[in-house]
């Protein structure tokens, strides 16, 4: 029994930051139609921000953390929107597809050619301790990345329903026609999106990364892994993602202990497909029925 | 109060407008009617800035407006509720109505209204906490008109406000419209309903290949046998 709670607790813990990159990718679909084949790239880049920082600048950890939050904001962020997003919105879905995925390809053959092609050993926020929780022995990295992540899920949740301009965010995505009419800022809302889908993969990168080390090819399985829980919660909401994510999380670690470590990566795919067969619309999404 | 100059516009290359003119007063209702593809919703969408204007000008109190964005004309005092459903399905009933002041400087000014507005429906202060997609079709309407009338507009744009509703609440939605008048507040409407809509206006406008053929007082267009036999529901046959 504690063996599981274990299990499912690390699970959760991983899943939480999965879930971070689906919500980011949920929230740029909602409010510009973007489906972003590069989220996967957007988690692993700013790992590499606070590398830069650290080891070719020589800043202290929390400076760099810092730093790279900064440029995420900037690159994946504003540059992102103004010079890749709005260009191609015109055109239309695919195009934003077709660009995403040379954006990713480009962010991520260009750490490797400027940084390195090895795994990067990547600073850890807290110390390796373990803590017995219900009778399990669960790793405070575990716990700390969890919390971090609900955090920033729960923070996010309060300004986007308890603020003026979240509400204003929300009304935009659900129907920017109306959103235009009301005289909403629609084009600084659909910015602060961005910024906040950066900030989000900014936070899932150093939280991920003391764990699967920092490697320019990291974003090939988290891009994956945000895409199907965006899908398999649901894609056009937000709670959608946050179930998709830590329900990969845990599936996935409960997969790798009592079925088989090798047949892990394959069980998210075989999720979206259960998912996709049973229940398009996703576990907490709604039938979409967009307006012309 | 409203004037449009010689209008001309639409969408891309596709011209809607061919040179609207027409004048309305202050604390009058005014219904456009005219055949489909008139140019009705596209006269409102020129006014509140959706559309790209070729030529002419729009002047609201003698000022020119021409090519303001909507939350220019929100400023001056123009709302607009275009046809159809606009609500933001998933905020509630309260937020979508705080939605209508998310311009406004003073947010105690529009707390205060949001107040006044569910005192004026009070359906909408019984489901003030729901989410509007909850709302039944004339409910949301009136969510709408509601909304529009958040920041006490000079001149309402209302794009057939009758589609979906019962005869009731039609009645209801004229009936807001009328005492909106009496209140001196500018009313511009759209109606597929001409003959009822034109029947409770002080004004109407006949609009044709996107100009302003007629325009006379509503009672005088009601009895006109051309109008009443193109627009009102008369046999084409007894036109021609």
């Amino acid at each position: 029994m504690s063996e599981f709670v274990q299990i499912v607790l690390s699970g959760l813990a991983t899943g939480s930051i999965y879930a971070l990159a689906a919500i980011g990718f949920t929230l740029l679909w909602q409010a510009s139609q973007t489906i972003n084949f590069a989220q996967g790239e957007f988690v692993m880049l700013p790992a590499f921000f606070v590398l830069v920082g650290m080891h070719v600048i020589g800043l202290p950890m929390l400076v760099s953390i810092a730093l790279a939050l900064v440029l995420s904001l900037l690159v994946l962020g504003l540059a992102f929107k103004k010079l890749v997003i709005e260009p191609m919105l015109p055109h239309g879905t695919l195009p934003i597809v077709m660009a995403t995925i040379a954006l990713g390809l480009l962010m991520k053959e260009a750490v490797k050619e400027f940084y390195s092609a090895e795994a990067q050993p990547f600073p850890a926020l807290v110390p390796g301790d373990t803590i017995r929780l219900f009778g399990a022995t669960i790793s405070a990295q575990d716990l700390a990345n969890l919390a971090i992540s609900m955090l920033a899920v729960l923070a996010l949740q309060l300004f986007l329903n308890g603020t003026r301009t979240g509400r204003s965010m929300q009304a935009t995505a659900q129907n920017p026609a109306v959103a235009e009419i009301l005289g909403v800022n629609i084009k600084r809302m659909v910015l602060y999106t961005f910024l906040i889908n950066a900030a989000l993969a900014a936070i899932a990168s150093i939280l991920i990364s003391p764990i699967y080390l920092a490697k320019f090819s990291n974003g090939e399985s988290l891009g994956l892994v945000a895409f199907i829980a965006a899908i398999v919660g649901g894609f056009n909401q937000i709670r959608g993602a946050l179930v998709g994510g830590l329900l990969i999380g845990v599936i996935d670690n409960l997969a790798a202990t009592y079925v088989s470590a090798q047949y892990r990566a394959a069980v998210p795919l075989i999720l979206l497909i259960i998912i996709i067969l049973v229940r398009p619309q996703g576990i907490l999404g709604k039938a979409e029925g967009r307006a012309v | 109060m409203l004037e449009l100059k010689d209008l001309y516009g639409g969408y891309g290359k596709m011209t809607i407008l061919n040179g609207v003119s027409f004048k309305i007063d202050r604390a009058t209702i005014t219904t456009l009617i005219g055949p489909n593809g008139a140019g009705k919703s596209t006269v409102f969408k020129a006014i509140f800035g959706l559309l790209s204007i070729h030529s002419g000008e729009v002047l609201l109190e003698g000022k020119d407006v021409t090519r303001s964005r909507p939350s220019e004309m929100i400023a001056h005092g123009v709302t607009y509720v275009p046809q159809g459903r606009n609500v933001v399905p998933q905020l509630s009933v309260y937020h979508n109505l705080e939605l209508g002041g998310i311009t406004a400087k003073d947010q105690s000014t529009v707390k205060r209204r949001i107040d006044e507005v569910m005192d004026q429906f009070p359906i909408l202060r019984e489901k003030r906490n729901e989410p509007a997609i909850a709302l039944s079709g004339g409910q949301q309407k009136q969510l709408e008109i509601a909304r529009a009338l958040l920041l006490d507009p000079k001149l309402i744009l209302i794009d057939e406000p009758s589609i979906g509703l019962s005869p009731n609440l039609v009645q209801e939605v004229f009936q807001t419209l009328i005492r909106l008048r009496d209140n001196g507040v500018t009313v511009l409407m759209v109606e597929q309903n001409a003959r009822s809509a034109l029947a409770m206006s002080d004004f109407g406008i006949v609009l044709e290949l996107g100009q302003a053929r007629m325009h006379d007082r509503a009672d005088k267009l009601l009895n006109d046998p051309r109008v009443g036999q193109l627009f009102l529901g008369g046999s084409m046959e007894a036109a021609e």
